[in-house]
């Protein structure tokens, strides 16, 4: 057992802190968040020149090449900062999913990706919100004509490149389009989490050979692997800012003084402290075991993913829920960061799958077929 | 981050199964009953067997017989027969008392104690709790003076586990007449067999003994049969309380699993179709897991030195709390059968999730409440101030 951070690890997290500590301040987020179409473009120059969209992009295609586990660590302090933007669809799933399918088009996207020059957004829900192979049922044919539509489609206004998730005559086929393509409109929906979601329609929208992603009915290798990144990098980042609301949380129990002592000396907000730390460290430490788990290939890797998603949105919003009722009024203010992080926690345990899917891979996994 | 177990631990988790395999858990005899934290039923068969294999002197030093074993050995011994469903009751204990008599003890204390512990015949009840003295500890009472080559023990101990079925206590008492609260405390071994001890069983509402009240009246216990040098029994206390937690509760996490896997079994077999149940076990699951992380971050730091109280107390909130929800599902999976105990016509899977239904209640209780938990990862953890203290 080696629980360290590495020294990568523990230099990315520092660096990112206080980067993010000028750059990405509260107000900043909240500003975004006010925005109906708000995109930090400078803010996405500034992390391209620090080199973190290329991440998990190879050297030859102008990225380092670091681990998930790297990643994970920059995402931990993301969610601390709620940064604001496509991240992780376009940094972790979409650099992930570009990095196996190979071709000439996802080198030349994922090159992009690295100089922050291009944003790679997904394509996949469709009506009833699941994220399964088999509700993914858009119909693409190769060459063909798209038309149909996609839902929740992150920062769909400052992506260039879309990866689409549909089905073919083969089975299930994904696409990367360029978002100028003939035919693909973008319709913003309007979330209470500050993030930038788009109905995406393609009407009659020519698709190429060139445009498949992967081999027409193996999408899911492709995509598959890119999403238990895209849902580790999720539980990371509401780890970190669940970290944020309890420090937050204590900072204000310290200093808040009433009756003559500070609140932080009775009990009742004590233990509620106590209960925060408790759901904070389980769900950063399963997280950090999940992404264990699947660096190491073992066969129960999917399983231990599936856990820190369901632990990790479950408890992270519990902190946040708790968080307001211990920060009091203050806390129910928009100038008060803890709504960024809570509305940041919600919004990342929706996205990469919510609860009922990620209890669907336990439930087999326990033996419950 | 590694999580896995190295080579080494991985060929003793198999020794350990294969050990399992041909010694089925239920072939040992009981001679105490199962408290339910997950290290069964106290068997001194079992424990024996376990001697043995020189299974209970891992991490000792050689000097003292010992194998010189890295923690993580105990870590997957325990887990191992706790995923078994092995009757390992007292085996935390031992680890305890012989790590502190490893560090702190006299010379005749080894030389005489020892060499049971690694047999599997000297086992041990904690003599902490009194009437008076709950949550509130340092208001204990117990005393002793010493009387030329011995201390004069009087007092009353409360709650102590098997002290009934186990050979001797760890006793804490007041050796300086003249201290109050945290000074003057020492900790002493006392034999069960000594002249003056008297033993009572407290039944349980499970219908079963496993608390005991132990009246002290001028028991006289060999002088150097003391930890370290007089006084110095709160510190020590407080340096084993972090290690304590974490033994007395990391077998809970496997055992849940166990737990989770005879409701599935249930589920399985007589309600296939039960969305809701399926998802309540999924979830169950996944907390499971997570309170399996969180032993082993503190098990890291333990292992390391470092500081482990917020996780080994969050862990011991998470185990206890989850322990108790894990068994009421149980309960409410099992429907009018949930009641039924071992035994009954009709039961379901052998009437075991009544029993650690009922257990349950306590472990929220034993070892530091939970609200004591919550209140030192408060002010030790996070920072916070104490609570003024009223006099």
């Amino acid at each position: 057992m080696d629980l360290a951070f590495s020294p990568a690890q523990t230099l990315l997290q520092q660096s990112a802190r206080t980067f993010l500590r000028q750059r990405c301040p509260p107000e900043r987020v909240q500003a975004l968040a006010l925005d109906p179409l708000g995109f930090a473009a400078d803010l996405w120059k500034e992390i391209a020149v620090l080199g973190w969209p290329g991440l998990l992009i190879a050297p030859e295609h102008g990225g380092s090449g670091a681990s998930l586990g790297e990643a994970l660590a920059l995402m931990e302090e993301l969610g601390r900062a709620c940064f604001p933007g496509p991240f992780v669809p376009s940094a972790i799933v979409a650099a992930t999913a570009l990095g196996r399918a190979g071709g000439r088009r996802a080198q030349d996207v994922l090159a992009g990706l690295a100089g922050g020059a291009r944003i790679c957004t997904l394509a996949l829900l469709e009506t009833p919100g699941r994220l399964a192979p088999e509700a993914m049922t858009l119909p693409v044919a190769v060459p063909g004509r798209l038309t149909g539509r996609k839902l929740f489609v992150p920062d769909a206004h400052a992506a260039t490149d879309v990866i689409v998730a549909g089905r073919g005559a083969a089975g299930p086929t994904a696409l990367l389009l360029p978002m100028d393509r003939p035919g693909l409109t973008v319709r913003p929906l309007d979330s209470m989490t500050g993030d930038k979601l788009f109905a995406l329609s393609f009407a009659d929208v020519a698709v190429g050979p060139d445009d498949l992603l992967a081999v027409p009915g193996e999408a899911w290798t492709v995509l598959g692997p890119a999403l238990r990144a895209g849902t580790l990098a999720r539980c990371a980042e509401m780890a970190g800012a669940a970290q944020r609301v309890l420090e937050l949380c204590v900072e204000h129990a310290r200093v808040r003084v009433q009756g003559g002592r500070p609140i932080g000396s009775h009990q009742a907000i004590q233990h509620a402290c106590a209960d925060l730390y408790r759901d904070v460290e389980s769900a950063r430490w399963l997280t950090w075991e999940a992404e264990w788990a699947l660096a190491a290939g073992r066969p129960d890797a999917d399983t231990t993913v599936a856990a820190a998603k369901v632990h990790g949105a479950e408890a992270a919003l519990r902190v946040a829920r708790r968080g307001h009722q211990i920060m009091g009024a203050i806390g129910y203010s928009e100038e008060h960061p803890v709504h960024l992080l809570h509305k940041r926690i919600l919004a990342a345990s929706l996205d990469m799958g919510d609860a009922p899917l990620h209890l669907e891979t336990l439930a087999r996994a326990i033996g419950l077929g | 981050m590694d999580f896995g177990r190295s080579p080494d631990e991985a060929a003793f988790a198999e020794e350990v199964r294969a050990f399992l395999r041909a010694h089925p858990a239920d072939s040992f005899p009981v001679d105490g009953t199962d408290a339910g934290y997950g290290s069964g039923a106290h068997s001194r068969a079992f424990m024996r067997a376990l001697g043995e294999r020189g299974w209970l002197s891992l991490t000792w030093p050689r000097a003292h017989g010992g194998q010189e074993r890295p923690m993580g050995f105990v870590l997957v011994l325990l887990e191992e027969l706790a995923a078994a469903g092995a009757p390992f009751g007292p085996l935390s204990g031992c680890l305890q008392v012989s790590e502190s008599i490893i560090r702190h003890g006299s010379a005749t204390l080894q030389r005489e104690i020892l060499p049971g512990v690694a047999r599997g015949e000297a086992t041990f009840w904690q003599g902490y709790s009194e009437p008076g003295a709950g949550s509130d500890l340092l208001a204990l009472e117990t005393r002793a003076r010493l009387e030329g080559e011995h201390w004069v023990l009087d007092g009353r101990k409360i709650w102590s586990s098997h002290a009934g079925i186990a050979t001797h206590g760890t006793v804490l008492a007041r050796t300086d007449p003249a201290s109050t609260r945290h000074r003057g405390l020492s900790m002493l071994m006392v034999d069960n067999r000594l002249p003056g001890m008297d033993v009572r069983p407290i039944r349980s509402l499970t219908g079963q003994v496993y608390h005991y009240e132990v009246f002290m009246d001028g028991v006289r216990v060999p002088r150097e049969y003391i930890m370290g040098r007089p006084g110095e029994g709160f510190a020590q206390l407080l340096r084993g309380l972090d290690t304590d937690r974490f033994w007395g509760r990391l077998y809970k996490a496997p055992f849940l699993r166990r737990l989770l896997g005879l409701l599935v079994e249930h589920v399985r077999a007589e309600r296939p179709h039960d969305a809701v149940a399926r998802h309540r076990l999924a979830q169950a699951a996944a907390e499971i897991a997570a309170l399996r992380a969180l032993f082993h971050r503190a098990a890291w730091l333990i292992e390391r030195g470092e500081t482990a109280t917020g996780p080994v107390s969050a862990a011991k909130l998470m185990a206890d709390e989850l322990g108790q929800r894990v068994c009421a599902l149980g309960m409410e999976l099992l429907g009018p059968y949930a009641a039924l105990r071992a035994g009954s016509p009709e039961a379901r899977l052998r009437g075991e999730i009544e029993h650690q239904y009922q257990t349950s209640w306590g472990h929220t209780l034993a070892g530091g409440t939970s609200e004591i938990q919550r209140t030192t990862i408060a002010v030790r953890a996070l920072g916070l101030p104490a609570e003024p203290r009223v006099r």
